[in-house]
């Protein structure tokens, strides 16, 4: 395939995490490899306690690897410390949560403009930004409210507006529709679908529902920390046509 | 992050927990005003002790007195006070000026006006240089005059009496009308042949028992170079005395006195004056206060008696350093207390966004600013607290000082210098900061899956 050729933004070798719980090891991970590549929508999907969470946090440089290899944007997180990991994250990742996450005492242009904050960019100009990245998830009118405001798929298009503004390569999502009901997630999944095809952004996705998994381009299925089967919808529907 | 967006998360967290913050600044609010007003007291104290010293005299004066004569023998003169002596005193290290002294009781007149008892003081012109009188009008007896000049203490004025039964300025609160510059005071050098006459003007046929003959004492015109400044009643070491060029004095008494014994010399035991003049005090200067003691303690192993403020400062200080170390240590343990509350509130506000921080960080917000964010908070606090604290500590000042001037004391016994509050206000700032490091490094180091975590 020609389309395998590309660059790959994220290429993982042989992870494994081993957590400690007292005298006994969970293998959360147990020797992974794979590789995205750029503009691809992926998702992992699995049961719970599959390891999921587990390689997107490793992915995002939240979380050490026991052993093995993460290379991203051609920079290798494993060696990095955690300075230079929030500099990496806050320059190439954006990052969309199960439970939202925005501060609750900030207004949704606010919470969209915040990563910005961190980049050191002068008010009047992230400000500028998060309003138009609030226009393309269909927020006009609720720029001002703040989270208890707003329903859960408003709060979570903030939430996708907030990861989108700071024009990532890569954006991460953990369960992004784990706290809405079955009719917005696929409305937040198809905007998340747009918005990253549009960008040529890379989207990694964990869930546990093979339905929403659908959405994406690949679809990794990942069983007790290990990897058993990708599959590729591209070629299905190319089969299709 | 850029400081003002630092700046202004910092004071919004500190605003939205308003409760908290104002109770944790009332902590920093207290233990600022207890050390600056504990600090203030001390330097109030320490300032009056010093205004004490001033009107005591320098504190690098040492005064030389006789030493104690050991021997019964009458025409002892082995420790009395001459210019060989003088000349000893000079040469010892890091004395600037050794002055011998000369007093004599004189009386003044001028019309009915008489002051009985004129403390006149003869030092050399040197000295008296040294002494750095505050005049109020012309000068100190000047070197090369050539004759008798007189300065007079600003108290000395009030005690002219007037001689027609007036009553004096202590009863009547009017000073005698004599301007001590301009008009012409005569002094009568030989106060008891003075009084003889008084006596026996005023008592004839009392027998007089040395049979002295009765004339009146000559007059002297002195001229008069300056005057001290001061009223009446504003005392100081110098204000009741007159001071002279020690030389022109002599060279007069000895014209007065002639072959009689000057009041106030010994004299042999037939009733004879000695050829040499001894002197009644030695005035020595010196260079430094740290050199006091070491001067004094030497011119003590010489055999006669020093004096200085010395001893009485250093047990003074004793007793400053004191009260000043128990008052700063009582502010300094509410202060303690005051930091402690800070780094619980730290603590407290950090679980409470343990989330928020591992938002921040998967956000990708650098752990510097994390830790900056929090210092500032805790600085905030220690700021307005000390802002506060000192404001507070100027009013508790200013009733202290009332409430002490209302119990009859004129001194200042709270007294804040500006930079006591500047440093007031930068210490609690600074102990802000530090209750506040600790839970800056926690927060800094708590993990960014705090936010992964659904709860
Ligand atoms: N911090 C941890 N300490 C111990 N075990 C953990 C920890 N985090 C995850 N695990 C274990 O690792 C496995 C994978 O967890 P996770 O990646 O969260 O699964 P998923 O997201 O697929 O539900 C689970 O068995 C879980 O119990
Ligand atoms: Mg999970």
């Amino acid at each position: 395939m020609a389309e395998k050729k590309e660059e790959a933004v994220i290429r993982v070798k042989d992870l494994y995490k081993i957590y400690r719980v007292g005298d006994s090891k969970v293998r959360a991970l147990n020797g992974v490899d794979f590789s995205i590549y750029k503009g691809e929508f992926c998702a992992i999907v699995g049961t719970s306690g599959s390891g999921k969470s587990t390689l997107l946090n490793m992915l995002a440089g939240l979380e050490k690897p026991t052993k093995g290899e993460i290379i991203i944007a051609g920079e290798h997180m494993e060696t990095k410390n955690e300075n230079q990991l929030v500099k990496f994250r806050r320059e190439h990742i954006g990052f969309i949560f199960q439970s939202f996450n925005l501060l609750g005492t900030m207004n949704a242009l606010e919470n969209v403009a915040l990563p910005l904050t961190f980049q050191g960019m002068d008010k009047a100009t992230r400000l500028a930004r998060a309003d138009k990245v609030l226009d393309l998830v269909n927020l006009k009118k609720h720029k001002k409210h703040k989270p208890n405001q707003m329903s859960g798929g408003q709060q979570q298009r903030v939430g996708v507006a907030r990861a989108l503004v700071v024009n990532p390569e890569i954006i991460f999502a953990d369960e992004p529709t784990g706290n809405l009901d079955s009719n917005t997630s696929e409305e937040v999944m198809n905007l998340m679908k747009r918005l990253v095809r549009e960008q040529k952004q890379t989207l990694v996705m964990v869930t546990h529902d093979n339905h929403l998994a659908s959405f994406a381009d690949r679809i990794f299925h990942i069983k007790d920390g290990k990897i058993i089967k990708i599959e590729d919808t591209r070629e299905e529907n190319k089969e299709q046509e | 992050m850029r400081f003002f967006d630092l700046w202004s998360m910092s004071s919004s967290n500190l605003w939205k927990r308003k409760v908290r913050t104002i109770l944790t600044v009332l902590g920093v609010v207290i233990g600022t005003a207890s050390i600056v007003v504990m600090i203030s007291l001390g330097l109030g104290l320490s300032e009056s002790m010093m205004k004490e010293i001033e009107e005591n005299g320098g504190l690098t004066t040492i005064t030389v007195y006789p030493g104690e004569s050991n021997s019964f023998e009458e025409d002892n003169t082995d420790k009395l006070l001459t210019d060989e002596l003088v000349e000893t005193i000079q040469n010892i290290d890091h004395v600037d000026v050794a002055s011998p002294v000369l007093n004599i009781n004189v009386i003044g007149k001028y019309g009915s006006y008489e002051n009985s008892y004129i403390n006149v003081m003869g030092m050399t012109v040197e000295a008296l240089e040294k002494m750095g009188f505050e005049l109020k009008e012309g000068t100190i007896p000047q070197r090369d005059v050539g004759r008798l000049q007189f300065l007079y203490g600003n108290q000395v004025l009030a005690e002219f009496y007037s001689s027609k039964g007036g009553s004096s300025y202590w009863e009547t609160g009017e000073l005698p009308d004599i301007d001590l510059m301009n008009d012409s005071i005569f002094i009568i050098f030989d106060a008891d042949a003075y009084w003889n006459v008084q006596y026996n003007d005023g008592s004839a046929g009392y027998g007089d028992d040395s049979g002295t003959p009765v004339t009146p004492p000559k007059k002297y015109l002195v001229e008069t170079c300056g005057v001290m400044a001061g009223g009446p009643e504003d005392y100081n070491q110098y204000s009741w005395n007159v001071y002279c060029d020690i030389d022109l004095l002599t060279t007069q008494l000895k014209k007065v006195f002639k072959n009689k014994a000057i009041p106030g010399q010994p004299t042999t035991s037939s009733g004879k004056p000695y050829k040499e003049l001894y002197y009644n005090s030695i005035y020595v200067n010196v260079d430094n206060i740290d050199n006091v003691t070491t001067v004094q303690k030497e011119i003590v192993e010489l055999g006669y008696q020093a004096e200085s403020n010395m001893e009485w400062v250093e047990s003074q200080q004793r007793q400053y350093g004191y009260i000043q170390a128990v008052l700063g240590g009582i502010g300094a343990v509410s202060m303690l207390v005051a930091a402690i509350s800070i780094t619980n509130t730290m603590m407290m506000s950090i679980y409470e966004r343990t989330k928020e921080i591992g938002i921040m960080k998967v956000l990708g917000c650098d752990l510097r600013n994390i830790q900056t964010l929090f210092l500032m908070e805790a600085g905030f606090i220690g700021l307005i607290g000390g802002v506060v604290g000192v404001t507070l500590s100027y009013c508790i000042s200013g009733v202290i000082n009332i409430v002490v001037n209302k119990m009859g004391t004129e001194m200042q016994l709270s007294y804040i210098p500006f930079w006591l509050a500047a440093i007031g206000i930068i210490f609690a700032v600074l102990v802000g900061m530090a209750a506040g490091f600790f839970p800056s490094l926690r927060a800094m180091r708590l993990s960014p899956l705090a936010a992964i975590r659904n709860e």
